[in-house]
């Protein structure tokens, strides 16, 4: 039997990595910290380490043995108000981690990167021979990610045997963080502040988990995968949201206001450690959102993307069964506060 | 500690502090979690994860879902408790 330690293992791609990895045979291990999510890792047959990322021998002691490590725990930052130093944590928590990888030996890593990281092109679907040449200017999301993805290539040059997943946005089931499933929370709720419009490219995390295991498998050292699915305007995903599950939708705002909003709620909610209902990072994807080539990965991992409907069904069941679309009663859709990131109360 | 009633009150207590980094005796009974204390939604998420790592229970998270305060933190706890003894 073939062992993963699977890195944010308790997150939202992570989560869906460690049922692809058991499903596909695997034995797995993740790492946890203090407090860590794990209330949905403890009905799943995998051994939880504790782990300090702090100490690199606790990290290389976790990696020893195992046939690949996952590294699905990128820093996603909070806020985008400190760019400087949003990336210098990212950049130390990824060296961390290959640097471990290197001296535990491991025969591979796959990590998990964004598709925010990629270069703007027209005309043709994005791929992951699109990289900026330059850290990208104007987003924080966007810096830290191309930041985190040269910071592991370096460890490329140094024999480590790497191989990079490029997602879009994905959708389904246990995002208990509310990352794109925003978009359909908020508008099911009817929570959604504001939104921008633009192209967004989602894909099902279900099928982006395979990708991995596949990635692990196959993947050649160095290699590089885009995850795209479908691209989509989001006035369309939206419309389309909210006439498959209901709820309400604010009028669209216009871009500069949507930035210039998004910073003003971030600052607001730092200073009491809080979440905003739409951040920085999504409309900065929605401003930077193109179509998605996986071109690569289907040749090389036999990826498909599933239908974009079948993803948003399976995500809307999720939210549902864990509560996260129950609403107050007593207040009017779109002029509640900004939806808190997890599931409501019944009231 | 967490082998009696008062133990496992203690105990959800303290973790409620240390979630909100708060002192533990500014956490009380009839406190709300949301409205008092801020204790927002993913922080609930870390409560029950740290409540079943410590109790080595699986909190089920529909009824978590229904606490409104501290006390009601602390019997449900002792519910569970008690359905999986």
């Amino acid at each position: 039997m073939k062992r993963a330690l699977v890195i944010g293992g308790t997150g939202f791609v992570g989560l869906n990595l460690v049922d692809a990895l058991l499903a596909g045979g695997w034995e797995v291990r993740v790492p946890v910290r203090r407090h860590s999510i794990t209330l949905f890792l403890r009905s799943r047959e995998v051994e939880r380490v504790r782990v300090d990322f702090d100490e690199p021998d606790q990290l290389r002691g976790a990696m020893r043995g195992q046939d690949a490590v996952f590294m699905a725990a990128g820093h996603y930052p909070r806020y985008s108000l400190d760019p400087a130093r949003e990336i210098a944590r990212g950049v130390e928590q990824t060296r961390a981690v290959a640097n471990a990888a290197l001296r535990a030996d491991v025969p591979g890593l796959v990590y998990t990167s964004s598709t925010g990281s990629l270069a703007h092109v027209e005309g043709r679907a994005v791929d992951e021979g699109d990289v900026p040449p330059r850290r990208p200017e104007g987003s924080t999301y966007r810096a830290v990610k191309w930041a985190m993805e040269r910071e592991v290539e370096r460890f490329v040059g140094r024999g480590l045997r790497v191989v990079t997943m490029i997602p879009s946005g994905c959708v389904g089931p246990w995002d208990a963080r509310v990352g794109t499933g925003r978009l359909i929370v908020g508008v099911v709720r009817g929570e959604l502040p504001f939104w921008v419009d633009g192209t967004v490219d989602l894909v099902d995390v279900a099928d982006v988990a395979r990708a991995h295991v596949e990635a692990a498998r196959m993947g050649a050292a160095g290699a590089r995968y885009c995850l795209g699915g479908h691209a989509v305007r989001v006035s369309d995903l939206l419309t389309t949201v909210r006439a498959r599950y209901g709820g309400a939708l604010p009028e669209p705002i216009p871009l500069a206001e949507a930035r210039e909003r998004a910073d003003r709620e971030e600052r607001e909610a730092a200073t009491r450690r809080g979440r905003v209902a739409v951040p920085r990072e999504l409309v900065d994807l929605v401003e930077h959102g193109q179509p998605v080539s996986s071109a690569a990965a289907a040749r090389d991992l036999g990826f498909v993307a599933r239908p974009l409907e079948a993803s948003l069904d399976r995500a809307h069941a999720w939210f549902e069964s864990q509560g996260y679309l129950r609403t107050p009663k007593g207040r009017d859709a779109c002029s509640r506060p900004p939806m808190d990131a997890a599931p409501a109360r019944s009231s | 500690m967490l082998e009696t009633p008062d133990g496992r009150r203690s105990r959800t207590i303290e973790l409620i502090a240390e979630i909100l980094e708060v002192q533990v005796d500014t956490v009380r009974p009839p406190q709300r979690l949301r409205e008092d204390l801020g204790l927002d939604s993913l922080q609930s998420l870390e409560l029950l994860s740290l409540l079943g790592e410590e109790l080595r229970l699986e909190l089920p998270m529909e009824e978590a879902l229904e606490l409104e305060t501290v006390e009601d933190a602390c019997a449900f706890v002792e519910r569970t408790v008690a359905a999986n003894a």
